[in-house]
């Protein structure tokens, strides 16, 4: 696939950001909830190390702690509280019941920052990328230029891509929680593009390192043209890969612990590109039965 | 898989069960937990999906910890004591070191983070066979020791376990992480009592294998994995599902099914040992249990939803009856009248 060729590095996968800024280099930008574009703790191999010791980023105050402390205990205050009504926060009829759910939709900056946007310049490339809200504040518009321009570096061979993905979600005590998606089939968006096509993946963060790079990827061809899509994937599609590999070994994606969406293009055409997204969601497609798309033979068959 | 391979995994498991069940010396009990646990990996990963690699890495991690720990402590028993015998062991930082060890193996808290996820990342046979069968050889390790054991440790855990069970199976929407938590709560249970009275531990732990036994089975049958399909499952095998029902409000511990059987007893023997403060926190965490099976039977039976299920799996439901699950369903929720003979044979 053209676009799988041109996935490169984990550092892409990731959905680093730009390099300038340096957060919190343990957090990274992913568990920050401030802006949704610049920071990345990703040093380039080869780059010069970062003069500034990374403690000394850290701000000792007293005041800015017990704030977090505050702030986290009523995160877990209301954890606390929708842990009683029931599954996600919500009445298990309502679980069990529903058949659709909207899960990211860009009304507000506070929704866009929910996001992060990253680009092949943490490789040194010159794609440029920007996400802001639409007009009337009814949509996300995710727009910049691709530019497959290899950097000159002796070791890249690729490059041209751009991506944006979501931040995973969070408990009380930065703890890692879970998305559940187990009771849907299909993923639904609302879309307009510009005619490319991009590239869905889902990161299901798993517990060992060594599968920390699996991603589950499918994709979505936009048409142009002034009018909204809605496009639906079905989870059954969506193939497995690692580092940019599909794996042989395929696998249908399990959906009881989503951690983040993410959409990338990188379809090795330059210029510039622009996808509105009003809202992501999920559906529960009552027609559709396919439990994977793909099916497996046996690798080595004994002879 | 490989019928060879199953074979010799399967043989494997029986033969670690047995060496440790009939040991009397450390070293043999220790060899069978270790079959058992290099036994079950195949079992486990066998799907070859991400998650299960990461169930098998996670259950191998545990009990390759738990396994020298319970060595150490016997190694320095022999050390202090002189001796191997396993119902001899005296020094009290090997008892501590067992009581740690044999709750990472039997998933006590706090101890028990890797059960639920293990569970889930295993089909359902080997669910079963990781809740029932390979908890055999730690109880009665635990059996064989728990006169040595600190009594209020054990307690404590054993309360914590049925708190946690019952606290944390509430929001679950994938049944192997219920059983999971059920499975933790009933290992509380057991745990409470082994120091009076071991035989009612032994109870506990055969009628949870039967009525845990059951619920797994039925739910593979009807190929069910998560609780919304379990909601549509009354479309294929209504009775089934009516059973299923009646087999977990067993597992609740709801008179007059079996399950009321343990833990009656356990309350009455606790109240016999002036423990009734340990045996009103005991009952009244067994309401959480209660609380999410009652939720489960009345979404699953009870009530109906407006839509079937497209879940193709259970289209091809062929196995309608199933003698097994006939005989284990009747044993897990009708057993209760026998308790008078039961009780005399203990």
């Amino acid at each position: 696939m053209a676009l799988t060729t041109t996935l490169l590095s984990s550092a892409y996968l990731r959905g680093r950001c730009y390099r300038h800024k340096v957060l919190h280099p343990l957090l990274g930008p992913l568990l920050s909830d401030s802006v949704s574009k610049s920071y990345s703790s990703y040093r380039r191999p080869g780059s010069q190390p970062e003069k500034k010791m990374s403690w000394q980023d850290i701000d000792f105050s007293f005041k800015k702690g017990f704030d977090v402390l505050k702030t986290q205990l009523s995160m877990l205050k209301k954890e606390t509280k929708d842990y009683l009504v029931g599954p996600g926060g919500h009445r298990l009829d309502q679980y069990l019941l529903e058949q659709t759910k909207v899960v990211w939709e860009f009304r507000s900056q506070e929704d866009l920052n929910k996001w992060v946007i990253s680009s092949d310049v943490e490789i040194g490339g010159k794609s440029e990328v920007y996400l802001q809200l639409g007009r009337n504040n009814q949509a996300a518009l995710l727009y910049g230029t691709l530019n497959t321009e290899v950097p000159r570096d002796g070791e890249t061979q690729y490059s041209g891509y751009c991506s944006m993905r979501a931040k995973p979600p969070m408990g009380s005590f930065f703890r890692k929680k879970y998305y559940d998606w187990s009771n849907f089939n299909s993923l639904y968006l609302r879309v307009r593009g510009d005619g490319r096509p991009w590239m869905i993946n889902i990161y299901t963060d798993p517990y060992f390192s060594h599968q920390k790079d699996d991603l589950y990827n499918y994709f979505m061809f936009t048409r142009g043209g002034p009018y909204w899509e809605e496009i639906k994937i079905p989870f059954s599609k969506f193939f497995l890969s690692s580092r940019g590999r599909i794996q042989d070994d395929q696998h249908p994606i399990w959906l009881d612990k989503v951690s983040t969406l993410g959409f990338t293009i990188g379809d090795k055409v330059d210029g510039p590109f622009q996808l509105e997204i009003d809202f992501i969601g999920l559906l529960n497609d009552r027609a559709h039965t396919e439990e994977f798309a793909y099916e497996m033979y046996e690798k080595n068959p004994r002879v | 898989m490989n019928p060879h391979a199953m074979l010799v995994s399967t043989l494997s498991l029986l033969l670690g069960t047995t060496i440790t069940i009939s040991s009397n010396h450390w070293v043999m009990a220790w060899t069978g937990l270790e079959i058992n646990t290099l036994a079950i990996i195949p079992f486990i990963s066998e799907p070859h999906h991400p998650r299960a690699i990461e169930a098998t890495v996670k259950y191998f991690l545990v009990q390759a910890t738990a396994s020298p720990l319970l060595l150490f402590s016997s190694m320095s028993n022999a050390w202090a004591t002189g001796q191997w015998d396993i119902t001899q062991l005296t020094h009290p930082t090997s008892c501590i070191l067992l009581t740690i060890a044999i709750s990472m193996k039997l998933g006590l808290v706090p101890f028990h983070f890797w059960f639920p996820e293990v569970l889930q990342g295993s089909s359902m046979t080997t669910a079963l066979l990781l809740s029932t069968a390979l908890k055999l050889p730690p109880i009665t390790i635990l059996l064989m020791t728990s006169h040595s054991l600190n009594p209020t440790l054990l307690t404590i855990m054993a309360i914590s376990s049925a708190a946690l069970g019952g606290w944390m199976g509430l929001n679950q929407t994938q049944i192997r992480k219920i059983l999971a938590f059920s499975s933790i709560s009933h290992m509380g249970w057991m745990v409470v009592i082994i120091i009076y009275n071991p035989n009612l531990t032994l109870l506990t732990f055969y009628l949870y294998t039967l009525m845990t036994t059951t619920v797994f089975l039925t739910l593979s049958t009807t190929k069910t994995l998560k609780l919304t399909t379990m909601m549509t499952s009354w479309t294929k095998t209504p009775m089934l599902t009516a059973t299923l029902m009646m087999t977990l409000l067993s597992l609740a511990g709801l008179p007059p099914l079996t399950g009321f059987l343990p833990k009656w007893l356990i309350i009455q023997e606790l109240t016999k040992r002036e423990m009734t403060l340990t045996a009103t926190i005991m009952a009244m965490l067994s309401l959480l249990g209660l609380f999410f099976y009652l939720r489960l039977a009345y979404y699953s039976t009870i009530t109906l939803p407006p839509n079937t299920t497209n879940h193709m799996k259970q289209w091809h439901t062929n196995k309608t009856t199933s003698t097994p699950v006939a005989i284990l369903t009747s044993l897990a929720t009708l057993l209760l009248p026998l308790s008078p003979m039961i009780l005399t044979t203990l």
